[in-house]
């Protein structure tokens, strides 16, 4: 289990984060909701410290996470970041093999080949193997990015909105894909998301944040409501359930809201 | 990296105005003081680049931009003229004594034309080649004659010091200069002519591994002395070679140019001496003639080219042929024209000492 | 699927075995390149000569080749490989292909440390004292880097930003130094910033080699954090890489090895940044293979470029600095035209 506790993050002398808890637990999906702002990357990158925390722990399997090395860290926490950034000079194989720096020294073992090979398969991206990483697609190179997590062979996976720049078929492909790696492998996933749709459909728990703050926490059906949906976004929606799923459809902004965007 | 190249071109300035002399510049006077409504007289003259330059007759007000210019000024007793004075002359105010004190107007290199307007001269003088052509076209807006003299090359020299003789009408002091000079001059030509024998000299420039080729002031010296210069078949005035092109030609003699500030203040010779050791220990130069023998010398660059190229030719005959000069003394030579026509007690040290093993 | 990935890891192996070879090719390029440049000069040894007098002592043969000929083309291969890779490491702890010892300001601290020793300690201008100026001042330089990086964060713009902005400081100093010049000090300052090859001994080259082959296999080391950082700091991190003190030290190393290399020679200019792109376009950018291959390039250019130097106008001698750069930029851009992909 990954635990957030009562973590605070600072930019600067700007308040970002403040009081958060939460946490992860292998074969779920926690996904991080809130407007733009409210600190969802933040949250993440913190908790792969990327940033550095100003107070409060994390704990990975009740062991402090500020006392792992990075390269242990690393074994523990695979992070998915929303973009590929331009122009890497690799193969998609060789950057999928970089996922397994936190095991391997100087030259990757067969295993660690093996293992590369077998999440491209996993993930039918085989036929990519070869080729330049800046080639692909949107929707592969976020398939991509998720396979070096993968090579991590991590306990959890920490993904940076993984559906912001992918078509509506690829935002579903890539969530199965998550949801389906969740189950079969016991992988614990947090995710920031923006559809608040695909966020209800795709977790087991959502934390809505405002303004740096947990708002509300449980179920997806306990946290989209319209009132806390018209308490955080500032607009006004209907929720109808879908297949047991809460399925929200805006109608309007609220007026007096109109700081937040 | 853009400094670097605008200094490339100051250093190769000199060099090429030297090769500049050579293709056959003349700086001959051609005319008497021509005829004007005013009182004021005019002199037509050609300078150091062939061209004509109308100069008020008798220089009252003359701004020099070299160290070159001012002896042969020093010289013509005519240190009263002066009005202004390049900005590098504060290093060496033992040598320059009361004309350090002038206005400066800047560097030779890069003078200041306003600082030189103010002044009101009624001629700059310049190297034929340094500062470039910029200077005219600024100076002539300003209405300032500049006059391109270059002083450099001992059989250029008599010319040029009568030129600005007669500018400042001292032709007698040019006259004296002159024939001492010429004195000098043709009594070594008369004695290299009557050897037979040519040794092979290596000159070397400021820098290591560079040679002083055709063009250079170094190697105009050597042929005067009666050397034969290695690199006389490059091409360039400044060219650099390998340690082993050196090792390859075998000279007898090898003779450098340094200059520490200046020799005149110098006391002792440990400079020069600690420069022809390290040219003695050279890797692989202990089979060349010059270094087996210890005829290697350093000498400064107040000798080295300039008004006093004359007494650097002294030392060189004396390396390069030492039983037929044996009688002669650059030393008095130079104390002649330092305490003669400088007017300055003579004093300083100009080249290394004789290497003994 | 088991098959598949059979053929994937192949496919993997046999790149990297494809890349182990132009490695190797290198190598014997070099090799080659040496034995060239050891069996050409002016007074005409041939490769028998050459040959005969490394074994024998030859006397005056013997001295041309083992103090005159092997130093010079060792010194050649030495600051090629120093500065080939010492580019490779800048490039990509900065991720950006512009980076090189000379853009980052290094070279240009090198060359006004040595040209505040050929004016105010300028002697007999001994070897020795000017290198110690030129690396002191690279050093300074590459530790003004540091301390501007750590002051904001470590990323890759603050220090380009920095190297640049100290460039143009070290150069507009050095030119201010070179105007306060005497003619003797203009000219030693002129040559040096056309790099040299003549004065390096022995003892020279002892401590060049130190200088590139102690950070050599730290920087090695790091081979997968670069690659790992060519994806981004983020990724980098969260991949257990600390970025930060990764490109502290490696700025350090890098810097030691350019200051070792050009505090002998002068400036010899664009292999640090053209030696990389060559080896990238050719096999990539996995910095196992690219740092090493990397500095072979950059030795056999110097190497090549010396025997050119010595060679083209004989016996004339073109200074090294501004070969490397004659050669290399026109080449560099045929590279640049011609290469089928974005390799960067």
């Amino acid at each position: 289990m990954l635990q957030v506790i009562d973590l605070f993050f600072d930019y600067g002398s700007t308040r970002i984060l403040e009081g958060i808890g939460a946490r992860i637990e292998g074969g779920r999906v926690l996904s991080v909701v809130g407007p733009n702002g409210a600190g969802k990357t933040t949250l993440l990158k913190c908790i792969v410290r990327i940033l550095k925390l100003a107070r409060g722990s994390i704990l990975i399997e009740d062991r402090d996470a500020t006392c792992i090395s990075r390269r242990e860290l690393a074994k523990y926490l695979g992070y998915v970041p929303q973009n590929m950034p331009a122009k890497i000079p690799m193969t998609v194989f060789e950057m999928v093999l970089t996922g397994r720096k936190p095991y391997l020294s100087w030259r990757p073992s067969e295993q660690d080949l093996w293992i590369t090979a077998n999440i491209l398969h996993e993930m039918d991206i085989q036929d990519l193997a070869m080729r330049d990483v800046e080639q692909l697609s949107g929707g592969q190179a976020q398939k991509v990015l998720l396979a070096r997590a993968l090579a991590q062979e991590p306990r959890y996976l920490l993904l940076d909105e993984p559906t912001s720049n992918l078509d509506l078929r690829h935002q579903l492909e890539v969530l199965d894909m998550i949801a389906t790696l969740v189950k079969n492998k016991g992988i614990g996933a947090m995710m920031a998301m923006h559809d608040l749709n695909l966020a209800a459909r795709f977790s087991d728990t959502i934390l809505m944040l405002k303004e740096g703050k947990v708002f509300s926490i449980g179920t997806p059906s306990e946290v989209i409501t319209p009132k806390n949906i018209r308490e955080v976004y500032g607009v006004e929606v209907a929720v109808r359930r879908d297949n047991g799923y809460p399925h929200i459809q805006a109608l309007h902004c609220v007026i007096d809201h109109s700081d937040s965007d | 990296m853009p400094s670097v190249l605008y200094d490339i071109n100051m250093l190769h300035q000199r060099p090429l105005k030297k090769r500049l002399l050579i293709v056959g510049l003349t700086a001959a006077l051609l005319l008497a003081p021509q005829a004007s409504s005013a009182k004021e007289a005019a002199v037509t003259i050609k300078d150091a680049l062939g061209r004509t330059v109308h100069v008020p007759y008798p220089v009252r007000r003359i701004v020099a931009l070299n160290s070159d210019v001012l002896e042969i000024v020093r010289t013509l007793k005519a240190e009263e003229y002066i009005v202004g004075v390049f900005s590098e002359i504060v290093r060496e105010p033992e040598f320059w004594g009361g004309l350090a004190k002038k206005p400066k107007v800047g560097s030779w290199r890069d003078p200041d034309l306003e600082a030189i307007t103010a002044l009101a001269p009624d001629v700059v003088v310049a190297y034929g080649r340094n500062p470039g052509p910029a200077l005219e076209q600024k100076a002539n807006l300003l209405g300032i004659q500049v006059l391109r003299l270059d002083f450099y090359k001992p059989n250029k020299l008599e010319e040029e010091v009568r030129t600005l003789g007669l500018l400042l009408d001292r032709r007698q002091e040019a006259e004296r200069f002159c024939e001492w000079h010429q004195r000098h001059l043709k009594m070594i030509q008369e004695r290299v002519t009557r050897t037979s024998h040519r040794p092979k000299v290596y000159i070397e420039s400021y820098s290591d591994y560079h040679a002083a080729g055709p063009g250079s002031g170094g190697h105009e010296m050597c042929i005067l002395a009666g050397g034969s210069n290695i690199a006389d078949s490059l091409s360039i005035p400044f060219p650099r070679i390998t340690p082993e092109w050196v090792l390859d030609k075998n000279p007898e003699v090898i003779v450098k140019a340094a200059s520490y500030g200046n020799g005149f203040s110098l006391k002792t010779p440990a400079h020069f001496n600690q420069r022809r050791d390290a040219i003695l220990r050279r890797p692989a130069w202990h089979h060349i003639p010059a270094v087996i023998s210890g005829n290697v010398h350093v000498m400064d660059s107040a000798i080295w080219t300039g008004p006093r190229a004359m007494i650097g030719v002294g030392h060189m005959v004396r390396w390069f042929h030492p039983a037929f000069f044996s009688d002669l003394n650059p030393e008095a030579l130079h104390r002649t024209y330092l305490e003669t026509f400088q007017g300055v007690p003579y004093k300083g040290i100009f080249v290394s000492d004789d290497f003994k093993r | 699927m088991n098959a598949n990935s059979e053929i994937l890891c192949d496919s993997y192996k046999k790149q990297n075995w494809i890349k182990k070879l132009f490695l190797y090719f290198v190598i014997l390029l070099l090799i080659v390149a040496m034995a060239v440049g050891i069996s050409i000069g002016a007074s005409g040894l041939g490769p028998w000569d050459v040959l005969s007098s490394l074994i024998k002592d030859t006397g005056r043969n013997h001295s041309i080749v083992w103090m005159l000929r092997l130093p010079r083309v060792i010194m050649a291969a030495i600051v090629g490989f120093g500065l080939g890779l010492a580019g490779a490491v800048f490039q990509a702890i900065l991720r950006n292909p512009l980076a090189s010892p000379f853009t980052l300001g290094i070279g240009s601290g090198a060359g006004f440390g040595a040209v505040t020793v050929i004016l105010f300690f300028g002697g007999g201008f001994q070897t020795y004292l000017i290198a110690s100026g030129a690396f002191l001042f690279s050093l300074i330089s590459a530790f003004l880097i540091l301390v501007v990086a750590k002051m904001k964060r470590a990323s890759s713009e603050t220090m380009i930003l920095t190297g640049i902005a100290q460039m143009f400081l070290f150069s507009s100093l050095t030119s201010l130094f070179q105007y306060m010049g005497t003619m003797e000090q203009i000219q030693e300052v002129v040559f040096w910033f056309f790099g040299s090859l003549s004065k390096a001994g022995w003892r020279e080259i002892g401590l060049a080699s130190a200088m590139v082959l102690i950070p050599f296999p730290m920087l090695l080391r790091h081979a997968w954090d670069f690659n790992l950082l060519s994806a981004g700091d983020e990724s980098a991190l969260a991949l257990g890489v600390d970025v930060s003190r990764l490109r502290m030290s490696s700025v350090v190393a890098a810097s030691l090895m350019t200051a070792g290399c050009i505090c002998f020679t002068g400036v010899i200019g664009f292999v640090g940044l053209v030696s990389p792109h060559i080896t990238r376009m050719v096999i990539g950018s996995d910095h196992r293979f690219l740092l090493p291959t990397s500095g072979l390039v950059g030795a056999v250019v110097v190497v090549a470029a010396d025997i050119l130097g010595r060679t083209l106008w004989a016996p004339h001698v073109i200074p090294i600095g501004i070969v490397t750069s004659f050669i290399g930029v026109p080449f560099f851009f045929y590279l640049l035209v011609k290469r089928s992909k974005e390799y960067w």
